[in-house]
């Protein structure tokens, strides 16, 4: 098995060779380049298959160097290589596998509904999965910041798909910029950790997070923080890196450009928030777990902006009209629980949500899509309603897809949420701070509930609403198979990790946790769990069981609670728009807490008019004295010129009055006159 | 023998002469006679210094100038008939057309 | 021989094309331009060379030492001579020429033959300046460079282009003049210490403890330092510093397309060029004691030039304000006196080269179909010019710094080698200077959203169609190249390191005693008065 590895780097590369071929001869083929990415991604998630049962069977890591970009070995070298190990094989497998679905379900989205660039569109697609399994794969953070660029590259290119009218390329630009301000303290820190370390692999006993851990135990010499505390220094590149991290994985409050990133087409969005983009930005936090271990304040930080982003965007999506934007709103918030775990130290309920996500919002998204396609490209819930006879495919596992996203048991989101808010819960006993994130967790589970059966009653229950909505258009298996499987799995995949049952009955069945305690030394959970006590401070709390059943209990109850409030108001034939209730919150919450305008005030309407001040100042003053000199020069000549008379007297005047002063001057030097 | 200072004083002289010639005539002729004026104080000068030295270099160098003055007199009669022919004057102040 | 044979090849052809008819100049002048092509190539190939030129125990490559004549006491050589800075920069002058010439193909219909003629003249002077190690003959080929340059501006330029011309002519000469003072006050200072105006043989007299003796009144340190802030303040012109800039965007906006690339890509690099032969290698002690001086020029460069490309509406000063701002890492990576800032200068020039190029030579195409370069008035171009559309935004993204691309990697090196710098504050600074990449995404961002994207509309009248083969080849080939290099930079950085390492051994190490506190004091200052 171990010879799946030689195979490993094909993963990514298959994706990219259908990235050339789409983009140079996917006009010439039947289906634009759709076969050869569907070809390629396939055979990714065969790989990746195959590099999972491998990882399964020897539990080591692998470690390859791949390409080296500069090979200079002092002060440090630049490569790609490919890092194997329980985290990326477990990756690999998610993103090859959403991906795969992704294209096929684009054959019905894109190619039958008669779009025009095609071949661009499938080469974006191609070269999304590509940088992002290249990003998952990643030997180092300088390769992963690298595949992360061209993460945002991809966004860039397709959610700005449809070029000719006007918001999407807007959009796209938001999103590249917001992502490239986080990514800016990335990069800082990505050349801070290198400046410090001299290396920046992420495994293995040279690598960065061991490095960092030697340094605080005192053993490692040779490392550079720059005339600062060791932890404090660690603090700050941790927090540096965060900065990409809260810009691509959509957290406060660099979650502008997501909502608006919907602007792309629907197949784009599911593989942005289920399996690339903002996938990638939890991913990176679990990938340095070691590092961020190492520093409380990193990792405080990290869970109060993760309870906070999920309380905060899940407010916002119960008052969206469009049905694309209450998923975006939910995928901010689901991002925010992810965060939330791994800052609370809870590395495997993290990866769980993170993998439980992924199913059911690509599931989600994908149905989303389904129903526009239905609509004829309508979005507006208020314009659906009773698609649930009609769509019955859709319905039923879109509905699968919800009760996951709201955390129903005994689907998938249940169990991966359950285990993020219990561990907020845990670490929340001996922390207020971490007790507050936790608070605003759980209320965020309300309203999860809440928003995600609002998006269903509208959608499919009650009366259709518009003669669209009566006769919806019909499509074909290409779009329903993708969101069959993905149902199942949103309903299933949950039961890798059952930790309520696992405590009573006392079954080892939490296989993701299995999964992670093997593997190289210092990427398994107990070796994070090692660092969090010693150096973060993460004390092991004693849970009972009455604290792990109550807690699954509160938030199956508020999420029931939520869906419950949501079947009273909207599960009716003919449903008003309850949140005209709130008055100005409403006004407040449709316009997104005004984050957008004081964002776009800074972009615009600061940055701009300071860059117009400077263009005023080069011009006026800078350029102006350049220009000053030479007007100056030339009306002193102008003013010598008029010396020339022309009449011969004046010269022959003027001769003699120059003579005559040099004898006087030449007499006064030599003191005739004394 | 006559002191060298009387010959300079004498030179000054002529040459002030010139000098006064030139600042105030405006005829061309007048001032070709007041440029030879100049140029012969000079060679009173010359010619003095040579005295005093004792040697001739100074004689062959008046003669030089001398020599060059005449030339300088055919130029400047030519220049004179053309600016005559041109402007129909003798007067050096009408022709300023080679200014600016 | 093979410089020699360089030189020739672009005086010969040039003066041939010059004479003849306009009829062939074209298609002839591609054809020689073709010839130095070859020619570096093969140089490339079979480059040898070790170590930096001008310090001991170098190799040059390709090396010709002739007696020319004698001034005073000083004797005069033909010294030409490459190594691992100079080659790649050789390589990039043949390549932009040809590609500038192809692409001039379209825009310039009258006076053919002087056009192409001087452009091989041109190529002829830029090559010796990069060749050339002997004071005398570099400086006569760097003066030769304006002449060609001052033409081409002016008499092929846009409505502006004699203000243009004469700005950059009297500019350029200026700072030439303040250069050439601040050079002959450091061999002056060298007294008798060296005979002959090579700059190896006065590196190696520097290199002498106490060589450098007192002038006209003037401490040895005092004349060290004025000189290496004269020369600064001539090659700053050329590169160009803020504030010394201003020539640069009248000069892109008049001049031709073809010369707007030759004069980012290859002309602006005289200057760190030069900056890097003469004051970096030569008075590595003062450029290490003003380091926070030059650092405040780089970073003032970087951010000032960035926002100024904000502000504008033609596209051609939207690149030439980018360029002053990308030049500006250059000149941080050089002070950063760090194997990987140097190094990642140099890679910065060569990459800076390659991407301005390449989006001059985008712009120049949608003003040959448009005849306008104004943001507002156009858009939707996409829809037609599909491939030039897609240059633009593999350029922009280039110089924005996307990884695979050769900007990204010049960049991660500068910014790798200014972070671990000796001077203090190294880090906040060089995160402060990073923080041009977020402007340089912000301005290229709303250009191509406002130009390429959004429904079709321009509002000259005219037929705009697909652009013409030779038109888009140049912009193929610098996209390959771009892409090339971002992908396996060793290419060029292999031969760049071993000339730039012996530098870094130049440095006497002196520990930055920069508390934490001032740092991040500073940090967070600096970052404030930038983001306002």
């Amino acid at each position: 098995m171990v010879g799946a590895f030689e195979f490993a780097p094909a993963i990514a590369a298959l994706p990219f060779v259908s990235f050339l071929v789409a983009l140079f001869v996917g006009r010439f083929m039947p289906k634009k380049g759709a076969l050869a990415g569907i070809t390629a991604t396939g055979g990714s998630l065969l790989l990746s298959l195959w590099v999972y049962l491998a990882v399964l069977t020897s539990g080591d890591p692998h470690v390859e160097i791949v390409h080296t970009l500069i090979g200079v070995t002092d002060p440090f070298s630049l490569e790609l290589g490919i890092l194997i190990d329980q985290l990326s094989a477990l990756m690999l497998l998610i993103v090859s596998l959403i991906s795969f679905l992704v294209f096929v379900f684009s054959l019905g989205y894109m190619n039958d509904e008669g779009e025009t660039g095609l071949p661009r569109y499938y080469a974006g697609l191609s070269l999304f999965s590509f940088s992002m399994l290249a990003f998952v794969m990643a030997s180092n953070l300088f390769m992963a910041f690298m595949f992360f660029e061209l993460v945002g590259l991809c966004s860039y290119l397709l959610i700005g798909f449809w070029f000719r009218a006007d918001a999407p390329p807007s959009a796209a630009k938001k999103a590249f910029l917001v992502t490239r301000f986080g990514d800016y303290f990335f990069l800082i820190g990505v050349v801070g950790v290198l400046g410090t370390f001299g290396t920046a692999a992420f495994a293995g006993d040279g690598s960065f997070p061991v490095l960092a851990e030697q340094a605080l135990a005192g053993e490692a010499a040779g490392i550079n923080t720059f005339g600062f505390d060791p932890q404090t220094w660690f603090t700050i590149l941790g927090l540096l890196v965060l900065g990409g991290v809260m810009g691509k994985s959509a957290q406060f409050p660099l979650h502008t450009w997501l909502p608006d990133a919907m602007e792309g087409p629907t197949p784009v969005s599911a593989l942005i928030h289920a399996a690339t983009m903002v996938a990638a930005g939890v991913y990176l936090v679990a990938r340095m777990y070691g590092f961020y271990a190492l520093s409380p304040t990193a990792l405080a930080i990290i869970a109060f902006v993760g309870g906070f982003t999920a309380l905060f965007a899940a407010t916002m999506g119960v008052v969206k009209r469009e049905i694309k934007q209450v998923l975006a709103y939910s995928t901010i918030s689901q991002y925010g629980y992810m965060m939330l775990a791994l800052g609370v130290g809870g590395y495997v309920a993290g990866v769980f949500h993170l993998t439980t996500h992924a199913m059911f919002k690509a599931l989600l998204f994908l149905g989303a899509g389904a129903v526009i396609v239905a609509m004829h490209h309508n979005e507006d819930m208020w314009k659906m309603g009773g698609l649930k006879e009609r769509l019955p495919v859709t319905y039923y596992t879109f509905l699968a897809g919800s009760l996951a996203l709201a955390g129903i048991i005994p689907f998938a989101g249940f169990w991966s949420k359950d285990e993020v808010l219990f561990e907020a819960l845990l670490r929340g006993m001996d922390n207020p701070i971490f007790l507050v994130a936790y608070a605003m967790g759980l209320i965020g589970v309300f309203f999860t509930g809440l928003y995600t059966f609002r998006m269903v009653f509208l959608t499919f229950h009650g009366e259709p609403r518009t003669t669209i909505a009566e006769d919806p258009h019909h499509f074909g298996w290409n779009m329903k198979f993708p969101m069959v499987v993905l149902g199942v799995l949103a309903t299933v995949v949950g039961l890798i990790n059952m930790t309520p049952v696992a405590e009573l009955t006392g079954a080892h069945i939490e296989f993701l946790h299995i999964w992670f305690e093997h593997g190289g030394e210092t990427l398994t959970v107990e070796h994070y769990g090692a660092l969090l006590e010693q150096w973060a401070g993460y004390g092991a709390v004693d849970a009972s069981t009455a604290l792990v059943l109550g807690s699954g209990a509160v938030s199956l109850l508020l999420a029931l609670a939520g869906a419950g409030a949501a079947h009273v108001l909207y599960n009716v034939p003919d449903p008003d728009e309850h949140t005209d209730k709130l008055g100005s919150i409403k006004t407040v919450l449709f316009n997104n807490y005004y984050q957008d305008e004081y964002q776009v005030w800074l972009a615009e309407g600061l940055t701009a008019n300071v860059a117009r001040g400077a263009d005023t100042f080069d011009q006026g003053i800078i350029d102006g004295a350049v220009n000053g000199v030479s007007s100056v020069s030339l009306f002193l000549g102008d003013r010598a010129r008029r010396l020339q008379t022309g009449v011969v007297t004046n010269y022959a005047a003027l001769l003699t009055l120059g003579l005559v002063v040099l004898l006087v001057a030449v007499g006064i030097l030599g003191g005739w006159f004394v | 023998m006559v002191p060298s200072q009387y010959y300079l004083v004498l030179s000054a002289a002529v040459f002030c002469i010139g000098l006064f010639g030139i600042l105030t005539r405006r005829n061309a002729l007048v001032f070709l006679m007041s440029v030879e004026l100049m140029l012969n104080a000079a060679n009173i000068n010359l010619v003095a210094f040579s005295v005093q030295n004792g040697n001739l270099t100074g004689q062959v160098f008046s003669l030089f100038t001398i020599a060059t003055a005449a030339a300088e007199v055919a130029v400047g009669i030519g220049i004179i008939l053309v600016l005559y022919r041109n402007f129909n004057d003798v007067d050096v102040t009408t022709a300023t057309t080679m200014r600016w | 021989m093979m410089i020699e044979l360089l030189l020739g090849v672009c005086l010969v052809g040039g003066l041939a094309v010059f004479l003849l008819p306009d009829r062939y100049s074209a298609r002839l002048s591609f054809g020689i331009s073709l010839l130095p092509i070859l020619a570096s190539s093969y140089m490339y190939a079979t480059f040898d060379g070790v170590g930096n030129a001008l310090l001991e125990g170098s190799t040059l490559a390709f090396e010709t030492r002739v007696n020319w004549l004698s001034v005073g006491p000083y004797e005069l050589f033909y010294h030409v001579g490459l190594d691992g800075v100079s080659m790649p920069l050789i390589v990039l002058t043949t390549i932009l020429t040809t590609l500038a010439i192809l692409s001039a193909w379209t825009p310039i219909d009258e006076r053919k033959s002087q056009f192409y003629g001087l452009m091989l003249l041109m190529e002829a002077s830029l090559i010796g300046v990069f060749a050339a190690l002997d004071f005398f003959v570099w400086f006569v080929f760097w003066e030769a460079v304006l002449i060609p340059m001052y033409f081409l501006i002016g008499v092929w330029g846009g409505p502006r282009r004699k203000y243009a011309a004469i700005k950059f002519f009297v500019y350029t000469n200026v700072a030439s003049l303040v250069m050439f003072v601040g050079f002959f006050l450091l061999v002056f200072g060298l007294g008798d210490s060296v005979q002959s105006l090579g700059l190896p043989a006065i590196a190696g007299a520097l290199s002498a403890p106490g060589a450098v003796g007192s002038v006209g009144g003037l401490s040895p340190n005092a004349v060290k330092t004025a000189a290496f802030f004269l020369m600064f303040a001539g090659f700053a012109v050329k590169v160009p510093v803020v504030p010394v800039h201003t020539w640069l965007p009248d000069a892109h906006v008049e001049a031709p397309t073809p010369v707007s690339v030759i004069l980012a890509g290859v002309l602006l690099k005289m200057g760190t060029y030069a900056l890097l032969r003469f004051n970096f290698t030569l008075l590595p002690e003062i450029a290490q004691q003003y380091a926070l001086v030059l650092v405040a020029f780089a970073i003032v460069s970087v951010i000032y030039g960035a926002l100024l490309a904000l502000a504008q509406q033609d596209l051609k000063r939207i690149v030439a304000y980018s360029s002053v701002s990308s030049m500006g890492y250059v000149i941080l990576g050089l002070v950063a006196f760090t194997l990987y800032g140097l190094g990642g200068a140099t890679f910065q020039m060569i990459s800076h080269g390659l991407i301005s190029g390449l989006l001059f030579l985008c712009v120049g195409v949608v003003y040959n179909t448009t005849h306008t370069r104004m943001v507002g008035d156009m858009s939707g171009l996409a829809e037609r010019m599909p491939i030039t559309a897609g240059a633009i935004v593999a350029g922009s993204f280039a110089y924005m710094g996307l990884p695979l691309m050769s900007g990204f990697v010049a960049e991660f090196l500068v910014f790798s080698g200014s972070f671990a710098a000796d001077f203090a504050y190294a880090p906040v600074f060089t995160a402060v200077a990073m923080f041009g990449i977020v402007i340089v995404a912000g301005y290229y961002l709303f250009a191509m959203q406002r130009t390429l994207f959004g429904e079709f509309s321009v509002s000259t009248d005219y037929e705009i169609t697909r652009a013409a083969v030779h038109d888009v080849v140049p912009l193929v080939v610098l996209i390959v190249l771009i892409i090339a290099l971002g992908s396996a930079p060793e290419i060029v950085f292999g031969m760049i390191e071993d000339a730039v390492r012996p530098m870094t051994e130049l440095t006497t190490t002196q520990q930055a005693d920069a508390g934490p506190a001032g740092m991040l004091g500073l940090g967070v200052s600096l970052l404030g008065g930038v983001l306002l």
